[in-house]
């Protein structure tokens, strides 16, 4: 760990210690909530109660008779100054239903927690109690909650003045899926529910608005995961230019997605601190935190299948329940669940529909999978339940169907194409790690002890680095690399980090090209005023794209101080060599330094034969994008395709339904590896989100679409003790296009592992019959499960 | 006009070594106290109820979750935050050295509830099991590790201290 390294290799592959060194232990990073200012405000938002009403009136005369409040604001007040929020991702660019976001509702709200009314006060307290001194008339009406009621002719409209809850249907597919139909020896038909779960980082979602007068600008300091695309959203809804507007991300506490933008509270804190001329902040509470959204689909996945286990067709018309509309890019996770089909599987005749429905609940925001997470869900369970079905091994059934890894580049039957893999070399890998043959000898021996073991298997595609046309999300990023006359380096890039270690990547990158050692490299992100033009962290993109153009940029800084080098030392440029900031040509050295500094302060001598500064500014763009529809009107939106196997080992407590992971293994292929210990970080941190989701991690309504989900001992997330020592190995296949065969880690993990979960529970109670398809797999749900089966099947012999 | 002004409490706090006379209203907590009074923000706000702990501090000796501790409640108590597992020389402890080198957080905003809990574990058992170590840190949150690099950096963080303590004999 640390500084060292070995001597032939350079810092690209090691586990070196993070950038971001000792401040984070020490408790010195500045997280957005550790920013006040002179005169800092604090905002409180009344949120609506209900899940669907008309405002009648609103009257903010209590709270503003208390002491300390500076202003109320409600929606129509704020209309006067504030134009609706632009989506993230416009259904409308992709022939869907768009609505109009507002910051505060105007005169109906369409989901439980949507902002209604705002208090600034000097302190947080007052701001919050003078919230509950608002008093609004609302007349409520029926909330449609469901999404298949949504679909129903009589449902109520989510949207005034659309004709249907629906924000688009999408088909995806291709191929004669009649004849793979009429051809199969079994159709299997598997229900898979899946959830509504959220990310739900410990540092909540925080913004501070700080508005200059003298030059009438805006400073927005806050959890942004894409703070260029925000400042552009930002000056829509202030009507300001966005040379009037600054965004600025600190340090963040964990993001997964939910950080990325079109969140009311975004502008409306910048708005009412050009109100107020008052700084103002806002910190989402955990209650509030947890209305976000996403996952929540429920597929009918038909597997047409020989009795051998071969896929001949797939179809699979399914509904998303993506909330009241929202101007964050969650729905289009929805999208990407039917894109991201039949997986890794090589089916070509395929029926996928996906309808993205819009119901009373609180919208969705962009979580860590981006719908590919529950692609793998419906994949792996139907596999498993076929695989039951037919009485064959589940792993063999996988190994039969999946694309050879001399099919690659691969056209997907769904547009996409595949840029590499060894799909079986994984799953082997992930296997052989964990043991599997051995397993299945010890499930044999715990039953005749009446233990319960389970061995699970799931698989998962995760396209990363997306980018999607007419949209912020852009594919490129760019990056500047800086090197002082000390010789110092610092890179600014476009991509941001959330906490995942980015930075030091990039870092490892720049140090190995430009030839420095890595403790001489600062690394900026996440300031639109600093930093080039870039999209920031989204889609596994920050190590593809930040470090593809860090890089471009280095080799362009290290050959003009080559060049000044050669003319110093009085040699060819082709003998100079630059490496550990060591600059030898033959046996001469000269200092990095001298060299930098003569760059700089030599300009009309050894200095004229480059153009100083020592600075280049580089755009990378990976290939294999294609935004061109094709004759069936697909396109390909990703560049690289990461993709993993699970295996998960559980026991279950046949007599109270609990599930105890005993054993978890993962093989991962990411391309190149950077950072060993930074990706394993995120594989295992994925898989957490697998664990939670599988087991516990639930967001729940009541009848009339309140939400009964509040805080950490309603939504129950993995703890130590819950999460088993997770063996990872790597089977990479780079990219062939990307800087370094890059691929994106962070994303896979979350949808493979959850399925592995769930089959390996199945997989326990078999000798119960046992097969749930509806996540996730709290204790109850396991032990009415058992109940049942035995109830269903009294005649069964169970061991 | 409402007034949210009440009657205030004069409590004496040594944080971190440093004594603190503070005259604070009675609901106030400890965390507020330390972020929004003494602008000690290493100590991080994660749920104000008690169940993630970021908000993790140690009172006279014992680690607690700052956020649902009233200070008003703590009369003449001594705190350590995580600014003070720093040594005075500017040296990281053992335990902030062993998390920052096996790369134990990701985005560290659970940093205070980890490197507190650690340190009082190590403290009164140098050498813990598996289960000990998840026992010490099953009050606090993590969302970005999956706790795989957390037991490691744990782990090192006993090895570390051992190392120092065998140097120093």
């Amino acid at each position: 760990m640390g500084e060292q390294k070995s001597e032939t290799e350079g810092y690209v592959g090691q586990s070196v210690r993070t950038i971001e060194g000792r401040a984070p232990v020490m408790g010195k990073a500045t997280y957005t909530n550790d920013i006040n200012f002179p005169g800092q405000l604090h905002a409180h938002i009344l949120r609506s109660p209900h899940a669907a009403a008309n405002i009648q009136s609103i009257d903010t005369s209590g709270a503003e008779k208390v002491a300390g409040v500076v202003r109320v604001v409600t929606g129509a007040q704020a209309a006067e100054h504030i134009d609706p929020i632009p989506h993230y991702i416009d259904p409308a660019v992709f022939g869907g239903r768009s609505a109009s976001i507002r910051c505060l509702a105007l005169d109906h709200v369409w989901c439980f927690g949507q902002p209604v009314a705002v208090v600034v006060a000097e302190d947080k307290r007052t701001a919050r109690y003078a919230a509950s001194r608002i008093v609004v008339d609302y007349e409520v009406t029926t909330p449609v909650i469901d999404s298949e009621d949504a679909l129903k002719d009589d449902a109520p409209m989510v949207v005034p003045g659309w004709d249907a809850n629906m924000i688009m249907q999408v088909p995806f597919g291709g191929g004669d899926v009649a004849q793979a139909f009429s051809s199969a020896d079994r159709v299997i038909k598997t229900d898979v529910k899946v959830h509504r779960f959220s990310t739900q980082p410990i540092e909540t979602r925080t913004y501070n608005g700080v508005y200059d007068a003298g030059t009438d600008s805006v400073t927005l300091y806050g959890t942004v995961q894409n703070p260029h695309p925000l400042r552009n959203v930002l000056s829509k809804i202030l009507r300001m230019p966005e040379n009037k507007i600054r965004v600025h991300a600190p340090v963040i506490g964990g993001a997964f997605g939910m950080k990325m933008h079109g969140h009311p509270e975004e502008g409306l804190v910048c708005f009412l601190s050009k109100l107020i001329g008052q700084p103002v902040k806002w910190v989402e509470d955990r209650e509030e935190c947890l209305l976000i959204g996403a996952r929540e689909q429920v597929h009918s996945v038909e597997l047409a299948v020989t009795k051998d286990g071969t896929i001949l067709g797939l179809k699979d018309h399914y509904l998303a329940n993506t909330g009241a509309p929202s101007s964050c890019p969650g729905w289009g996770m929805a999208f990407l669940t039917g894109l991201t089909m039949p997986g890794p599987y090589a089916v070509t005749n395929l029926d996928v529909q996906l309808s993205a429905v819009v119901t009373n609940k609180p919208g969705w925001n962009a979580s860590r999978g981006y719908g590919k997470e529950v692609t793998a869900l419906a994949l792996e369970l139907s596999v498993d339940n076929a695989a039951r079905e037919l009485g064959i091994d589940p792993v063999d059934m996988r190994m039969r169907n999946f694309i050879k890894k001399d099919q690659f580049p691969y056209d997907s039957p769904t547009g996409l194409i595949y840029d590499s893999g060894d799909y079986a070399g994984v799953m082997q890998k992930a296997l052989d790690a964990i043991g599997y043959d051995e397993w299945k000898v010890k499930q044999e021996k715990a039953r005749e002890e009446g233990r319960y073991l389970g061995i699970g298997v799931g698989f998962e595609l995760t396209p990363e680095g997306g980018t999607l046309p007419g949209t912020f999300v852009a594919g490129y990023d760019s990056s500047t690399v800086r090197v002082a006359p000390d010789g110092s380096v610092r890179v600014l890039t476009g991509v941001t980090t959330p906490g995942s270690g980015n930075p030091t990547g990039i870092a490892q990158i720049v140090a190995d090209e430009l030839g420095v050692r890595l403790n001489t490299i600062e690394v900026v992100q996440g300031d639109t005023t600093t930093c080039p033009y870039g999209f920031g962290n989204s889609s596994g993109r920050s190590t593809i794209v930040g470090g593809g153009s860090a890089a471009k940029a280095a080799i362009e800084v290290r050959e003009k101080i080559i060049k000044v080098a050669a003319a110093l030392m009085e040699v060819d440029e082709e003998s100079v060599s630059m490496k550990d900031g060591i600059i030898a040509s033959g046996d001469k050295t000269i200092d990095l330094e001298e060299v930098c500094y003569a760059c700089y302060t030599r300009a009309y001598d050894v200095g004229s034969v480059i153009e100083p500064p020592l600075e280049a500014t580089a755009m990378f763009k990976p290939g294999l994008v294609r935004h061109t529809p094709n004759e069936k009107g697909q396109i390909n939106p990703y560049p690289s395709y990461s993709n993993a196997a699970y295996v998960a080992i559980s026991e279950v407590d046949v007599n109270t339904g609990e599930v105890k992971l005993l054993k978890f293994s993962v093989a991962h292929d990411c391309g190149n590896v950077i950072n060993p210990i930074l990706v394993e970080g995120q594989a295992c941190g994925a898989i957490m989100f697998g664990i939670g989701a599988a087991m516990a991690e639930n967001i729940t309504f009541d009848e009339n679409g309140r939400q009964l989900t509040k805080n950490f001992m309603d939504y129950v997330m993995p703890r130590i003790g819950d999460v088993p020592s997770i063996d990872l190995s790597h089977h990479d296949s780079p990219n062939p296009v990307n800087y370094k065969g890059l691929k994106g880690a962070g994303e896979a993990g979350v949808g493979g592992s959850a399925a592995a979960i769930v089959n390996s529970v199945n997989n326990a109670l078999t000798p119960f019959g046992v097969m749930m398809t509806e996540t996730p797999l709290t204790a109850p749900r396991v032990w009415s499960a058992i109940q049942a089966a035995k109830k269903a099947q009294p005649q069964r012999k169970v061991a | 006009m409402e007034d949210m002004l009440e009657d205030t409490v004069l409590v004496n706090l040594r944080i971190n070594g440093k004594l603190h006379e503070l005259e604070i209203p009675a609901h106030k907590s400890l965390l507020d106290l330390l972020r929004d009074d003494l602008n000690m923000t290493g100590t991080h706000m994660g749920c104000m109820t008690g169940h993630c702990g970021a908000c993790t501090v140690s009172i006279d000796g014992r680690v607690a979750k700052s956020c649902i501790t009233l200070a008003a409640t703590l009369g003449r108590a001594k705190i350590t935050t995580i600014e003070g597992l720093t040594q005075d020389d500017g040296e990281l402890s053992p335990v902030q050295q062993a998390f920052w080198d096996e790369a134990g957080f990701q985005c560290a905003f659970c940093a205070p509830g980890m490197l507190m809990c650690t340190t009082e574990l190590l403290d009164a058992n140098p050498d813990p099991s598996d289960a000990e170590i998840e026992t010490a840190l099953a009050g606090n949150l993590c969302r970005c590790t999956g706790y795989q690099s957390l037991r490691r950096a744990v782990k090192a963080a006993a090895k570390l201290k051992q190392n120092t303590r065998e140097a120093a004999e």
